[in-house]
């Protein structure tokens, strides 16, 4: 809401200024974000008189003149507007003066006549869009004024933040009440008496189908009208606060809105077919026209005017384009009603049609003022158009306002706002806010004013005592925690296991990214993810986010992509995120006991691409590999205790080549490899690009079941043999190594991979180093020489490998 | 000859073929030769018993004397060696040459500030609890003061996945769904991911939040601004001013946001002779909202009425962007190693 100052000071003597009554409103909770002056631009401008004015000789348009503008001498001013004339009050840029458009006036030489600054036009300073030659003051503007003093322009306009529930402070009036209460100052609404008995009566017959959803209708008839712009104060005004002029009529139903908040609709009355109106919803699929000239398919819930036989207007939003005033109107029929504001929403936003009114009817009216804001706007129009008034006003109320009587605790305001309230103070607050208020021992009645629909609770009391105490004015107090004991042992958050998984991942070398949750179709499908089960974003910013992921790979990849674009060799990265999918209309999943609509898995993300390691020296030089994010996975769960892994190649997979499986205790929890280089390519890898994916609500869920205890340390030696398998592709190193674990020898303490020699393609040499130990005395090498050798004939017994 | 002129003339020769041993190779060859078990020392030895009775003590006294200070010459010899080839060794030493450096990691900016404020209110005895991100409208909207067609929720520009499910705009439902599962009092924080539809400089349409609750018997405005306080001065230091601003939540009254003095200026309005850019010469800068839990929401959950609570909402985000002096919230999501590892 832009508030002009001077317009408020037409309802309240505030004399201070626009910076201390925007600090005041900021700390009553109407935030006041800039302060503007929209007449800056035109600012150095100075009332000037034409003392004389004659033709040039060199031309026939350009006129010589010399202007007083109070500068001690008269100026040489060169104009070439065909209207100018001696002993006109005109505004005149001086030389060094900068025009709105960004050019500076300088003193110039116009064929051969010195010209010493400009007469301007309307149009030039901005104030208006014809260009009839110069401006004309009225004859007894002062010379030498600054022009934005002699109109009277409002140049200084808060621009106020004002919140959903402060529908009153939509208006210059109501901000004029909230400032005379913030500053003990008088409010004068002037509500004019119902003005023109001139002509015949004219009442339009009404008719409301639903008194729920109109809860009053009020009109009254102009005559004899002529449509012209606006008088110029009323055009400056509204062009300051942001609403163009575009004539009499329109103007002042503008001027109304934004004064005291009532949006107001001019029909033409001579289109109003039958001479009558009536409130009615929208049949379905009905069509038509708004004002903006947008043919719109109406449905049931649309609140509509209508007149005998058509719709004329859609309430409360945007009147039609059958019933629009044009130049040619002589009379109008001037609507102010009250609507439903959840109808007045449900249609604007349906139909994507928000206007100031519509935004205003959402909110609430002040029911009784829309009488008088009707009547002042009918006295304002008469006189801007030559109209008359007619006698009478048609009105239908079918719900008259009745205000909701709250009650009210003084003494537990101040328990909620931890302060103790003086009980004059509350009854002050809230009388001078415009309630009624009736002290009754400890609990008040207190009624609400027309003007403010959102006072109906006692909680809502208590924040008007609180605003204007001053919430800031509140001691602070650090309140005593206490919990609830059926809580305690609760299990811990995913919140804290996420936390050690980040600080692993940190700590072991990683960089923590943040994709958004969701992609576009398209990066989903370029990785072959299955369709089925995708959530669709319903009305998303762009075709890139209109799914969400259903796996942190897209959004790792094009991390990665970003990095690439900046120059990075080797990359690192890990995310940790959920993935969403649709449970189907048979799942119901549950959160906690309460229902939740989508599948969300918690993931852990790893990327590794290019260079192992950020710094060249004293590095060896080389690239990631498998081994390097097979470990990261290792390091992982033996940070997390997590036993029995298993990692087994998927073989098909739409994105990984080669993919493996990774299970945990027999349950599947994530899969790693290669991303298909044929898929890497879009995001610029020329490197292998190894990708590891985890589900954390699983490991969570196996770590949290894992008991760690304390194995005694051994007290005798150990004894090492090193076994070296002949095989080939197969077996692989895995189901050698878990044979080896599986045999369970008594003194076959530990079994490792020592070394792989490769003698020619398709043979691999294995070297198991294999660790002896007893836990009672110290072992004799024959023992143990016997020991290897039934493990190497184990060996070769079930893989038929040689040793 | 005598023996022990034999001896002593093992010692001058010693000497010299000592003087002449560069390296502890031929070091240990001379060693050998003259002190080893077989070597020419242990040979003298070896005839003593063969000497008369009478001569013995004199030259087992002599053998024993050369055979120490044998030992002691090349001890010293060996000493000095070793010390040189150490020197030698360390000739090249650069002690400022790179480490072999272990991979570095970082953590986003988001889960520092969030660990942080975290730790902040755990150890105030908070409790981490979270939720879907996916939500029904009820959680979102409704159960917290929103019923359909309620004005505030222009304040949200929401994503749908369907009419009734939505991406959560705020972590406000999480309010709700502990209310509905746990009695009071409760003094729960809940961080996480929220969406709304909306992309410019300043907004993106996923961010982080925090949101906090209390409720118990007796909770007022005053222990909300205790709170907030000493989360504000925790984070942003001692001498922080907070302002309190009433405005409007829907599911809080009174409600409040929160402005602290601005980081960059210290709360002046200007930084270095030029207006602030990041108060906008105002001095304060808007962190939070907050306020008392409102009536209609404990209704929404069954709560009795003689409880009374509080809750905020903080953005991650700002808090960082306003503790590092991050200018552009969109570098937050585009995940430049750069830009990430300049935190921690």
């Amino acid at each position: 809401m832009l508030l002009s100052l001077s317009w408020l000071r037409e309802f309240t003597p505030y004399e201070g200024g626009a910076r201390a009554l925007g600090d005041r409103l900021t700390m009553l909770g109407l935030e006041v974000e800039d302060i503007r002056n929209p007449y800056a631009a035109i600012s150095d401008i100075v009332v000037g008189e034409v003392v004389e004015c004659g033709n040039h000789p060199e031309s026939g348009h350009l006129h010589l003149c010399r202007v007083d503008a109070a500068r001690g001498e008269l100026l040489d001013i060169v104009c070439g507007a065909p209207n100018v004339a001696a002993g006109q009050k005109v505004p005149v840029a001086l030389v060094g003066t900068r025009m709105p458009d960004g050019m500076v006036i300088k003193k110039a030489r116009l064929r051969g006549a010195v010209s010493c600054g400009m007469i301007c036009s309307e149009r030039e300073l901005g104030l208006a869009e014809n260009h009839d030659g110069i401006m004309v003051l009225p004859a007894g503007t002062r010379t030498g004024l600054r022009l934005v003093d002699a109109l009277n322009l409002d140049t200084e306009i808060l621009n106020v933040s004002v919140t959903p529930n402060r529908a009153d402070c939509l208006s210059v009036l109501g901000l004029a009440r909230e400032t005379a209460h913030a500053f003990g100052l008088p409010l004068s609404v002037d509500d004019p008496p119902l003005t023109g008995d001139d002509g015949p009566e004219a009442n339009i017959p009404l008719e409301i189908e639903d008194g729920d959803l109109c809860r009053l209708y009020a009109g009254r008839v102009l005559s004899g009208i002529r449509v012209s712009p606006s008088p110029a104060g009323m055009r400056y005004r509204l062009n300051a606060v942001g609403v163009r002029a575009i004539s009499n009529i329109v103007d002042v139903t503008n001027y109304i809105l934004f004064e005291c908040g009532q949006p107001l609709h001019a029909f033409d009355l001579d289109k109003l077919r039958g001479g009558r109106i009536v409130v009615k919803t929208a049949g379905d699929g009905e069509r038509f026209t708004t004002l903006d000239g947008q043919e719109r398919t109406l449905n049931a819930g649309d609140l509509c005017i209508r007149d005998a036989e058509r719709i004329v207007g859609l309430a409360g939003v945007m009147g039609g384009l059958n019933t629009e005033i044009t130049e040619e109107s002589r009379n109008v029929f001037l609507e102010s009603a009250v609507f439903r504001p959840e109808c007045i929403r449900k249609t604007s936003r349906r139909l994507g049609l928000s206007s100031e009114a519509s935004y205003r009817f959402e909110r609430g009216i002040d029911q009784k003022r829309a009488v008088l804001a009707l009547n002042r706007a009918c006295a304002m129009m008469a006189a801007a158009s030559g109209g008359v008034v007619r006698k009478g006003v048609s009105r239908l109320e079918p719900r008259p306002f009745v205000p909701v009587e709250i009650s009210f605790r003084p003494e537990k305001a101040g328990d909620i706002l931890g302060v103790k309230l003086d009980e004059n103070f509350c009854e002050k607050t809230l009388a001078g806010l415009g309630c009624a208020v009736t002290r009754e021992g400890t609990r008040w009645r207190v009624s609400q004013p027309s003007w403010r629909p959102d006072l109906t609770r006692e909680a809502d009391l208590t924040e008007e005592v609180g605003r204007v105490y001053g919430l800031d004015s509140i001691a602070p107090v650090l309140p005593p925690v206490r919990r609830n004991f059926a809580d305690a042992g609760r299990a811990g958050s995913e919140f804290s296991f996420r936390t050690r998984v980040k600080r692993w991942g940190a700590g072991l070398g990683l960089t923590e990214t943040v994709n958004y949750s969701f992609v576009g179709h398209k990066d989903l499908d370029h990785l072959g993810l299955p369709a089925q089960g995708r959530i669709s974003i319903l009305n998303p910013l762009s075709a890139e986010q209109n799914v969400l992921r259903t796996a942190l790979a897209p959004g790792l990849l094009q991390s990665l992509r970003n990095n690439l674009a900046q120059g990075a060799a080797g990359l690192r990265l890990f995310e940790t995120a959920r993935i969403f999918e649709d449970p189907g209309p048979d799942t119901a999943l549950m959160w906690d006991g309460l229902p939740m609509p989508a599948r969300e898995t918690e993931m852990l993300g790893i990327l590794l691409y290019g260079t192992r390691y950020d710094e060249a020296w004293p590095h060896a030089e080389a690239d990631a590999d498998y081994a390097d994010l097979k470990g990261i996975v290792e390091h992982l769960f033996h940070f997390l205790h997590l036993p029995g892994t298993d990692y087994e190649d998927i073989g098909e997979h739409p994105w990984l080549l080669p993919g493996v499986n990774i299970s945990c205790s027999g349950r599947a929890v994530g899969r790693m490899g290669r991303v298909k280089p044929v898929l890497a390519e879009i995001f610029h890898a020329r490197k292998d690009v190894w990708l590891a994916e985890c589900n954390l609500d699983e490991l969570r869920g196996l770590h949290d079941k894992t008991r760690v205890f304390f194995v005694p340390l051994p007290v005798y030696p150990p004894v090492r043999r090193d076994i070296t398998v002949m095989a080939g592709e197969y077996p692989r190193a895995g189901q050698l190594l878990g044979h080896l674990r599986a045999l369970r020898l008594p003194l076959l303490a530990g079994v490792s991979l020592q070394d792989v020699f490769e003698p020619r393609p398709g043979d691999r040499h294995l070297t198991f180093r294999l660790t002896f130990r007893h836990a009672g005395r110290t072992l004799k090498d024959a023992e143990v020489d016997k020991e290897r050798e039934k493990i190497a004939q184990s060996l070769v017994k079930t893989f038929g490998v040689s040793i | 000859m005598d023996i022990v002129a034999t001896l002593e003339n093992l010692v001058r020769e010693m000497e010299e073929r000592l003087a002449r041993a560069d390296t502890l190779e031929e070091l240990e060859v001379l060693r050998a030769d003259v002190l080893g078990r077989k070597g020419r020392l242990a040979r003298i030895i070896s005839r003593l018993p063969g000497l008369p009775p009478e001569d013995r003590p004199v030259a087992g006294q002599a053998a024993n004397r050369i055979k120490e200070r044998c030992a002691a010459l090349f001890g010293e010899r060996r000493s000095a060696l070793l010390a040189s080839r150490e020197a030698e060794a360390l000739a090249g030493f650069d002690p400022t040459l790179p480490g072999r450096a272990p991979w570095r990691g970082s953590l986003h900016p988001v889960t520092l500030i969030a660990d942080e404020i975290c730790e902040i209110f755990t150890a105030m005895g908070f409790e981490v609890v979270s939720g879907p991100e996916v939500e029904n409208d009820h959680y979102n909207f409704e159960a917290l003061n929103m019923p359909p067609e309620h004005p505030a929720r222009d304040m949200q520009d929401t994503l749908y996945i369907t009419e009734k499910v939505l991406m959560r705009t705020h972590t406000s439902p999480v309010q709700v769904r502990t209310m509905a599962t746990r009695a009071a009092p409760l003094a729960v924080i809940a961080p996480g991911k929220v969406y709304r539809r909306d992309s410019d400089l300043t907004h993106t349409p996923m961010f982080h939040q925090i949101e906090g609750l209390m409720v118990d018997n007796g909770i007022t405005m005053a222990h909300l601004r205790g709170t907030l306080t000493a989360l504000v001065r925790a984070v942003f230091g001692s001498r922080t001013r907070v302002r309190f601003r009433p405005s409007f939540f829907p599911f809080t009254e009174p409600s409040a946001e929160v402005d602290i003095s601005c980081c960059l200026c210290g709360g002046k309005g200007h930084h270095r002779g030029e207006p602030c850019r990041v108060c906008k010469e105002t001095g304060w800068v808007e962190i939070l909202g907050c306020g008392m839990v409102d009536p209609a929401v404990f209704s929404a959950v069954n709560y009795p009425d003689n409880v009374s609570g509080f809750a905020f909402g903080l953005g991650v985000e700002r808090v960082a962007m306003l503790k590092y002096g991050i200018g552009d919230l969109r570098m937050f999501f585009e995940n430049d190693v750069r830009f990430l590892r300049q935190f921690a």
